[in-house]
């Protein structure tokens, strides 16, 4: 049913993926747990899922950067909806055709869209290049990068093919439910930011300091990629 | 946030420092501390070495040598035998055993020196014709099978396991006995 087209995106990006795929973010306890289940297991992937999200510093911190400027309640929505669209696309189309990512890259691609948010927010683009991207585009991509990401999570384990789909989708629920959690606590905090006196010098620095957060995310992943999992 | 004029060089300098930042804490921490590598020889200066080096490592060192273990039970029908072997917290085997039919069988530990159900812990509990892994003791304690032929004919159930025990125990009958395991060298 679905033929040669995944097969040879899985071959082109097989030829950047190294030997080894070790499993990183899901571990110990829950990575030996998720190997046993055979047959459709909802809450506990949906508890990995909600807890990849809360306990995800890549994916919170883009999320506070998505919302750092939006101050009306549908704008959040927006833009949340198209990033959780964005990686709900890849996390199932990822584990269910198997499509060979490099999880390190992917999450160094997920670190700078940290950076690139954080740039974005500061008018970056508006000052100092031509190009104007289109900023609820650009979430929706880097939310098919997030998804990517999410999908080299669970690939890295032995999945059972029986009750397959109804794990990856209670996986996707949770980590929705994990996003509504950390949401709700970012835009709480904003808001109290927000509404507590003249903060418009400290936009800046803040942004800043989510740059230095996505490089140095970035930069993990790569010395992981070049010189091998540290776990 | 409005842009205004004079923010351009700004935004070019702090998207560099972070870069600058993000690679300075990369090659004087990070590197250092999570893949043990120490480009600048900070990781030595501030003691970061130790922690690349905490993680798990596939290799586990033991002050003696292993030893080895066969034994052999036959079981009547409905007949049960408990085989157990001392280890300490932390040490490891290897075992196999099969059997020439479908016996009831629980891999399982009980902490020394408690004889009840309490502290005990399962871990492979079904019927099947035989089972091989590697075990780790998570206590100190007695750890082992039990077998019950629940079928009307006899059968006869083999082990054999390496590992860092000192000696065994039989449950058997009402009864037990304990034997040392000679050592291998």
């Amino acid at each position: 049913m679905f033929g040669s087209k995944p097969r040879a995106l899985a071959l082109m990006l097989m030829l950047i993926a190294p030997p080894a795929l070790l499993a990183h973010t899901i571990a110990g306890e829950d990575a030996n747990y998720v190997q046993t289940i055979d047959g459709p297991a909802i809450a506990p992937f949906m508890y990995l899922g909600a807890k990849h999200m809360v306990t995800g510093f890549d994916h919170l911190l883009y999320l506070f950067a998505v919302i750092f400027l939006l101050n009306r309640p549908l704008q959040v929505l927006q833009f949340v909806s198209l990033f959780a669209l964005g990686h709900s696309i890849t996390l199932l189309a990822g584990v269910l055709f198997n499509l060979q990512v490099n999880p390190y890259l992917i999450d160094a691609v997920i670190g700078f869209s940290i950076v690139y948010k954080a740039f974005e927010n500061m008018d970056g683009f508006a000052s100092l290049t031509r190009w104007r991207p289109n900023a609820k585009l650009a979430v929706f991509v880097f939310g098919l990068f997030h998804g990517l990401g999410l999908a080299t999570k669970l690939q890295a384990f032995d999945l059972s093919q029986n009750g397959l789909v109804v794990n990856i989708l209670s996986f996707n629920v949770g980590v929705e439910i994990g996003q509504l959690f950390a949401l709700s606590a970012l835009l709480l905090t904003l808001a109290l930011w927000k509404t507590s006196g003249n903060n418009a010098p400290h936009r800046f620095t803040v942004n800043s300091l989510l740059m230095v957060g996505g490089f140095l995310l970035s930069f993990y992943q790569l010395s992981a990629y070049y010189l091998g999992s540290p776990y | 946030m409005e842009p205004k004029p004079n923010n351009r060089p700004n935004i070019a300098i702090a998207a560099g420092a972070a870069a600058c930042c993000a690679l300075i804490t990369l090659f004087v921490a990070v590197l250092p501390a999570e893949f043990g590598v120490d480009p600048l020889g900070t990781g030595r200066a501030l003691g970061l070495l130790g922690l690349a080096d905490a993680n798990p490592s596939p290799f586990e060192k033991y002050d003696q040598a292993h030893k080895t273990d066969r034994t052999e039970f036959i079981l009547e029908p409905f007949q049960s035998v408990e085989y157990k072997y001392y280890l300490q917290e932390g040490s490891a085997m290897v075992f196999s055993w099969t059997a020439n039919g479908d016996l009831l069988f629980d891999m399982h530990a009980d902490p020394e020196g408690i004889l009840d159900e309490e502290g005990v812990e399962s871990y492979e509990q079904t019927t099947g014709s035989g089972s091989a892994g590697i075990y780790h003791a998570s206590f100190t304690g007695i750890h082992g099978w039990y077998w019950e032929n629940q079928s009307f004919t006899e059968i006869t159930v083999r082990l054999e396991s390496a590992g860092f025990y000192e000696r065994s125990i039989v449950l058997r009958d009402g009864g037990s006995f304990e034997r040392d395991i000679e050592p291998i060298f």
